[in-house]
């Protein structure tokens, strides 16, 4: 789903008055859309997988760039549990910062366990979006640590 | 004293451990797969973390990401529970090499005890009569046939790094000898990564008695009495009891004192079992040591009064033993039954969701479990969803206050053992204590038949 089918969504729901809700499942996005006072006021989409886990998040409206933005990216996730580091060593610059293409195979960061240092390598071709874990912080084992929007 | 323990385990257990940190006033890390992100076990630690897929041998199992775990958690011990990787050596032996305590015995002693084989010429060495039977794994069909001539039939094939029941065959003559050992060697591989079986004599009514015991890291040992545990199925066990209906005092007392001696002579600490096969002449005979903390080890908790896992930390921060053998008085009678996510006749795994929950209560009933009214039983792990223990005054009150709990147990949703367990005590043998561990063989035999030719 992206930014026009978004705003034609809205505008079928808007233009027709017996809409009262509209709720979409697509791809692993969830989109509800509620009329209040014949506006719409409230839109908040989230990944389908999150809703059971933390109900409260659904109730946040959530811009609607963002929201399109969320269903294209791929996440790299950490395989195993240990220390993120974004360098080869503390006083060396990052691998990669937010802005920089990837290929796929390319170092991303490294994860130190049992004193090993193993290099995370990007699974996609892309740019980064965001670094979601801050340098020298632990990671759980699937804990998500960049997005990248796929090329 | 300990400041924080990772937990690495998951279900009744790994919350049983949490209780006993919360009252020593020791924070505790939970460690948990992806299927057990809901799990009670995560929500009461005062941390957690994933730490792999559902899978246990990618997460329960996963030395590397348990002990880093540990590392960025900053703990000073790790407990093992059961199962997983609390009897493994090598687990123990990285703990020790990265300075965390592994509550439970040294590498070496969980190595020794590990090989069924040395374990038992060990014990023997030490004083522990043991069944006739090899002294070592045999390699060769010549071996085996002269053995069992020499032991007489009927004996029994065991793996040497068996344990559940897996490896296990019992062989009434020879014609049936070469063929069960074939079947043992190959399940032994495929359930411990080692082939070898081990073979001894094979006792037709033998009770299972095991003693608890409990030693320091000053060479002070004590025994905390026996459990039975002859209610078996597929050489797992489904009810456990203390005291034994054969035990008297002197008895108790005589093999107590034995198995003390022989355990100090070992340097063994903390908590561990030795289990023995006992015939109908009262004899014991030494089987194998678990060097862990057991499953039902609530039954010898309620008849003694002691908190094994407090104690087990304890042991394991380098305290002396909290308890004199003469300080140890069994009172009562305490029964446990393991209810199961599975088909009380066929014995088959039943996860799912418990749509409906309702555990009992009242006087002398104690109810260990990790689930709850909606819980999802994953098909990952072991089948055990509760452990229900009773205590009374009696074995007959303890019976008959065991029934009514379990006839006030309400799980719905998937299938379970409790109606298993009802039949079980309304059975007129089980009630004179008249049982053996082919006991729930026996009974449900008939009924196993009925249902396959239905």
């Amino acid at each position: 789903m992206n930014l026009k089918e978004l705003k034609e969504i809205i505008d079928i729901v808007t233009s027709n008055e017996s809409i009262e809700e509209l709720e979409i499942e697509k791809s692993g996005v969830r989109l509800r859309i509620r009329r209040s006072s014949n506006h719409v006021t409230s839109v908040s989409t989230v990944p389908v997988a999150s809703i059971a886990a933390s109900p409260a998040i659904s109730a946040t409206p959530v811009p609607p760039k963002a929201v399109v933005e969320t269903e294209e990216l791929f996440y790299i996730k950490s395989p195993i549990v240990g220390t993120f580091y974004t360098g080869p060593s503390p006083d060396s610059e990052s691998f990669v910062s937010v802005g920089d293409m990837v290929e796929k195979g390319s170092v991303l960061c490294i994860i130190e366990a049992m004193k090993l240092m193993n290099e995370i390598e990007s699974e996609v071709a892309g740019e980064i979006v965001s670094v979601l874990v801050d340098n020298g912080q632990p990671v759980e084992y699937g804990e998500k640590l960049f997005a990248i929007r796929p090329r | 004293m300990f400041r924080k323990i990772l937990v690495a385990n998951r279900g009744e257990i790994a919350l049983r451990i949490i209780y006993a940190c919360k009252e020593l006033g020791i924070k505790t890390v939970a460690v948990f797969s992806e299927a057990d992100r809901h799990a009670l076990h995560v929500r009461f630690a005062d941390e957690a973390i994933c730490i792999g897929p559902p899978k246990s041998s990618d997460s329960y199992l996963n030395i590397p990401n348990i002990i880093s775990t540990a590392e960025l958690s900053n703990v000073d011990a790790i407990h093992p529970g059961y199962g997983f990787l609390s009897e493994s050596a090598y687990f123990a032996e990285v703990c020790e090499a990265s300075r965390i305590k592994f509550i439970g015995p040294s590498s070496e002693a969980i190595r020794l005890m590990g090989d069924k084989a040395r374990a038992r010429s060990e014990m023997n060495r030490l004083g522990l009569p043991v069944l006739p039977g090899s002294a070592d794994s045999i390699h060769t069909d010549k071996e085996a046939i002269a053995t069992a001539e020499a032991i007489g039939y009927p004996v029994i094939i065991k793996a040497v790094a068996g344990g559940g029941g897996r490896g296990m065959r019992i062989v009434h003559g020879r014609n049936e000898l070469l063929l069960a050992l074939k079947t043992a060697q190959a399940e032994a591989a495929s359930a411990f990564g080692a082939p070898h079986c081990y073979i001894e004599k094979y006792i037709e009514r033998a009770r299972h008695i095991e003693f608890q015991v409990m030693a320091d890291e000053h060479g002070n040992a004590i025994h905390l009495g026996e459990r039975e545990c002859s209610i078996q199925r597929r050489h797992q066990k489904l009810i456990e009891e203390s005291p034994s209906v054969i035990m008297t005092p002197e008895l108790r007392a005589e093999v107590g004192n034995r198995v003390v001696q022989a355990i100090k002579k070992t340097g063994y600490s903390n908590v561990g079992t030795l289990e023995f096969l006992v015939d109908e002449k009262k004899q014991f005979y030494f089987m194998e040591m678990n060097t862990r903390i057991q499953v039902e080890h609530p039954v010898t908790e309620l008849v003694t009064g002691i908190d094994l896992i407090r104690d087990q930390i304890l042991i394991a921060a380098g305290d002396s033993l909290p308890h004199r053998q003469e300080d140890i008085q069994f009172r009562g009678h305490a029964l446990e039954c393991r209810i199961n996510a599975e088909d009380p006749v066929t014995h088959k795994p039943s996860p799912g969701k418990i749509t409906s929950w309702y555990s009992p209560g009242g006087p002398g009933v104690r109810v260990d479990t990790a689930a709850y009214a909606e819980y999802v039983v994953p098909p990952h792990y072991d089948s055990l969803i509760a452990k229900l223990i009773v205590h009374g005054a009696t074995r007959d009150e303890a019976i008959r206050r065991m029934d009514r709990a379990l006839e006030m147990f309400v799980l719905e949703g998937i299938k379970c053992t409790i109606p298993l367990h009802r039949q079980i005590l309304h059975n007129s043998a089980f009630r004179k204590g008249n049982i053996h561990t082919r006991f729930l063989e026996q009974l449900q035999e008939p009924r196993v038949r009925a249902v396959e030719m239905a």
